[in-house]
């Protein structure tokens, strides 16, 4: 049965189309993958079914019936639920005001607002997603990305985990788990099994195909703005997928490496300290890639940004090269070779309103001026152009404001900042999020020659795979503590995440 | 073209304004002696303006610019008054600009405190210090030597009956600086990654806190040269004759950001707003429409223009 019909979306932004003939047909009681490249238009589908964004050309049904979608207020009336790919919190608010946002609040005495019962009614649409860990009372802005996100899932579910209201009929998710660790979104994707029994349609985004392939039912891909296929998941293979997105037969995988790592110390880290990190020690060498893994938020983000001092003092000694380094603020990092991609690239690595260029530019400023002080600017669209081409940045131009970016295209352009500089050490916290598998595979190769040049590469990832099969070693986190570090020789995926849990069947290495 | 409208907007209504006094106004107005005349008469706003864009571009705001123009002509003319030249009582004056923004860079930057906060506070203090150490008077007459005085009276002639003012200069020689640095320079590049997410700034190795330090210090010098130029044209000093200028300046900046469409401010965006303020000041004036009918004028406009511009913006 078919519940919603998309058919032929057209939009243009000041002249660039980001959909041209987009359709998509979404059933009662499917999971529906809505899958393509960065920038292909997936997320301008969706904020057009979500009334964000006004459509050149085209219709949406539901149950066979044209309908008109204004506002994110039409949206919401008809049934339509969505989790967006850009955060939208209001962080000043709780976490049970930010899911119960735009609805009735529970009273008392017909005009006072009952805040008990509403924390009450949030903390069970928590529950709903098997999530206890975190306070309705809290505010939003004191929440780990990972747990606002788990927030907004929530507001999204509200109405149908407890009763009441119009019961929602299409939730539409644009790289939900893109912020979630593995645990997570295992929970999420209950939550997710559950609603499509209970007869609902899922639109899902993601550029993780494994999850794809074990959750949906069946997937829609676009390419460039258009419609090029719908398949049933069963009996799909991921490379058609793969080819299906990209238009050309490409193996998912990772590159290999191209040069043993080097006996010369690169970045040593003794004994070090924070609030929460308790006397974390390795060494990494020139030409390896160190990969951190842990659960969410067990010290992986915390020991970058306590190396490149992101929060101030810490306690323990750095050194590099050898020579001990003393960096308690960022640009001191920077200035000695380290270069730093944050983990959440909208709120602490882009200035939004900035062009390509001047995201890029940002740490390099120095070395783009002219007569001391005149910035030059056909060095950095030049800088930028040629860092864009080597990330496969899909973009109008480097002058381009990096808000009109897709998502994954975004993340690109924090990466390229971080090899612009050409850097001695490389801290990356997820790096690839939100990355397309072609361009996936175009930064990890570039790591990986970076490496043969003598580079050295840290690297968070909650993507497990990523580690086993890009790291040299791993150093698993738990509680702001070194749990172990292994070889990722003879490694797989399942060994390390039993590593992260901290199981004890983990085998160790 | 409804995204023209939105970009242009401000600079079609300031076209419309000076179409409006050209007309009602037919002998007098759009001629070059008045637009001089104007563009004297808005050179201090315009200058305190231009600095005022250089804290805005970060986010911030300076309140305090007015009180620090009027401390800063106080200052020079008790100079003046014990005796010392024009050049020490211009330094002096200028320093105690630099000084006192450099003590709201210090407040917003290293104590933290939020700037709307801080250089209210400080608003106050330069107000009061311009009180206690003028006694409350207005210092004038034989105290302002003719050197200081003369220069607002002198210019550049242009022809035989019109010259092109000396503190018209002054703003255009501060527009180009401030011009300068935030297009031209990394320190403004910089100032606007600031402006644009302050977090992303300082963790891709920007020094905020002394950027914002330094960008306060312009923004009271830019106001101690306001005062100065004001202390001159009217060849004495009070201390509150710079009051007018702070919401002056910061409506021009929000009038001038209207017309970009991230909302940043841009000096040569600034520059519009001021003459849109300027305009209507002088044309309402020639009019002989009544001032404070003409202040619910220039308020009502700038709300407008501020309005029209948002709900334009609001959906893509
Ligand atoms: N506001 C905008 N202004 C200009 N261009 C835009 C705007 N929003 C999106 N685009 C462009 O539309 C295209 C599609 O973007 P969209 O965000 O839909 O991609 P996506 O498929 O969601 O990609 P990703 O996987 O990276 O999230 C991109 O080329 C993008 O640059
Ligand atoms: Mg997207």
């Amino acid at each position: 049965m078919t519940l919603l019909s998309i058919r032929d979306l057209d939009k243009s932004f000041a002249g660039a189309r980001a959909l041209s003939g987009a359709s998509l047909e979404v059933r009662a009681g499917e999971v529906h993958a809505l899958m393509g490249e960065n920038g292909a238009g997936k997320s301008t589908l969706i904020k057009v079914l979500a009334g964000v964004v006004k459509p050149d050309a085209g219709g949406i049904e539901i149950d066979g019936a044209p309908i008109s979608i204004a506002s994110p207020a039409d949206a919401l009336r008809l049934g339509l639920r969505f989790i967006h790919q850009e955060l939208s919190v209001v962080p000043h608010l709780s976490v049970a005001e930010n899911i119960f946002l735009g609805r009735d609040y529970p009273r008392r005495w017909r005009f006072m607002i009952d805040w008990e019962g509403l924390n009450r009614a949030a903390a069970a649409v928590l529950a709903g997603l098997g999530v206890s860990h975190i306070n309705p009372a809290r505010k939003m802005a004191r929440l780990t990305v990972g747990d606002q996100m788990l927030v907004k899932i929530a507001a999204a579910f509200q109405d149908a985990s407890i009763g009441g209201g119009v019961p929602a009929r299409l939730y539409v998710m644009d790289e939900p788990t893109a912020a979630l660790s593995a645990e997570e979104s295992q929970r999420l994707f209950a939550v997710i099994r559950r609603l499509r029994a209970h007869g609902a349609g899922i639109i899902y985004v993601s550029h993780r195909l494994d999850e794809v392939m074990e959750l949906a039912d069946r997937l829609t891909v676009l390419r460039d703005g258009a419609t090029v296929a719908t398949r049933d998941i069963a009996g799909l293979q991921k490379l058609e997928v793969i080819e299906l997105m990209i238009g050309r037969r490409f193996a998912e995988g990772y590159p290999p490496r191209l040069a043993p790592v080097a006996n010369e110390m690169a970045l040593s880290v003794q004994h070090l300290s924070t609030g929460y990190l308790q006397d974390v020690s390795f060494e990494v060498h020139k030409g390896e890639i160190l990969g951190l893994a842990g659960l969410e938020g067990a010290g992986q983000s915390e020991v970058i940004r306590a190396i490149v001092g992101a929060d101030g003092g810490h306690d323990g000694a750095i050194s590099l090269a050898g020579r001990p380094v003393k960096i308690d603020e960022p640009v001191s990092a920077w200035a000695k070779g380290l270069a730093f991609l944050p983990r959440e690239r909208r709120q602490e690595g882009l200035v939004a309103s900035a062009s390509i260029a001047g995201n890029v530019s940002l740490p390099h400023l120095d070395d783009l001026v002219r007569f001391g002080l005149v910035l030059d600017r056909a060095a950095e669209t030049e800088q930028a152009v040629g860092l864009g081409r080597q990330v496969k940045l899909k973009a109008k131009g480097p002058r381009q404001k990096v808000r009109e970016l897709s998502g994954g295209n975004q993340q690109k352009v924090v990466f390229a900042r971080v090899i612009a500089g050409k850097p001695e050490v490389l801290l990356l916290d997820e790096p690839t999020r939100g990355v397309d598998v072609g361009a996936r595979y175009d930064i990890h190769a570039l790591l990986r020659e970076l490496t043969a040049e003598g580079k050295t590469v840290v690297l968070a990832s909650s993507d497990l795979p990523e580690l086993v099969y890009m790291a040299d070693r791993v150093i698993v986190f738990r509680d702001g503590k070194v749990a172990t570090t292994v070889s990722t020789e003879g490694l797989d995926q399942a060994a390390l995440a039993a590593l992260c849990f901290g199981t004890p069947t983990a085998p160790s290495a | 073209m409804a995204s023209a409208l939105k970009t242009y907007g401000t600079l079609i209504g300031f076209i419309l304004v000076v179409v409006f006094f050209w007309i009602e106004i037919p002998d007098t107005f759009m001629t070059a002696k008045n637009w001089l005349n104007i563009s004297q008469q808005v050179s201090m706003l315009a200058v305190v303006a231009f600095t005022m864009t250089i804290v805005m571009v970060m986010g911030d705001f300076d309140l305090s610019v007015g009180s620090m123009a009027s401390l800063a002509g106080i200052v020079a003319a008790l100079a003046f008054h014990d005796g010392y030249g024009v050049e020490i009582g211009v330094a002096l004056a200028l320093i105690i600009g630099l000084a006192g923004g450099l003590l709201n860079g210090v407040l917003v930057a290293y104590v933290g405190i939020l700037p709307f906060v801080a250089t209210l506070g400080t608003l106050t203090i330069y107000s009061g210090l311009a009180f206690l150490v003028s006694g409350g008077k207005t210092i004038f007459g034989r105290d302002i030597p003719p050197a200081f005085s003369g220069f607002a009276r002198s210019g550049i002639p242009l022809s035989d009956t019109v010259s092109l003012p000396s503190l018209t200069l002054v703003a255009a020689l501060v527009l180009l600086a401030v011009w300068f640095v935030l297009e031209q320079t990394t320190f403004g590049r910089r100032l606007y990654a600031i402006g644009g997410n302050k977090e992303a700034a300082r963790l891709a190795g920007i020094r905020v806190k002394r950027l914002r330090f330094f960008a306060f210090g312009l923004s009271g010098l830019g106001a101690a040269t306001a005062g100065l130029m004001y202390a001159s044209r009217v060849a004495s000093a009070n201390p509150t004759q710079g009051s007018g200028l702070m919401l002056d300046a910061i409506a021009a900046v929000f009038l001038g950001m209207t017309m970009s469409d991230e909302g940043e401010p841009h000096v040569l965006a600034t520059l519009v707003g001021v003459l849109i303020l300027g305009v209507l000041g002088n044309g309402l004036t020639q009019m002989s429409i009544d001032s404070y009918v003409r202040e619910v004028l220039i308020g009502s406009i700038i709300v407008l223009a501020v309005a029209a511009s948002s709900i334009g913006k609001a959906r893509g």
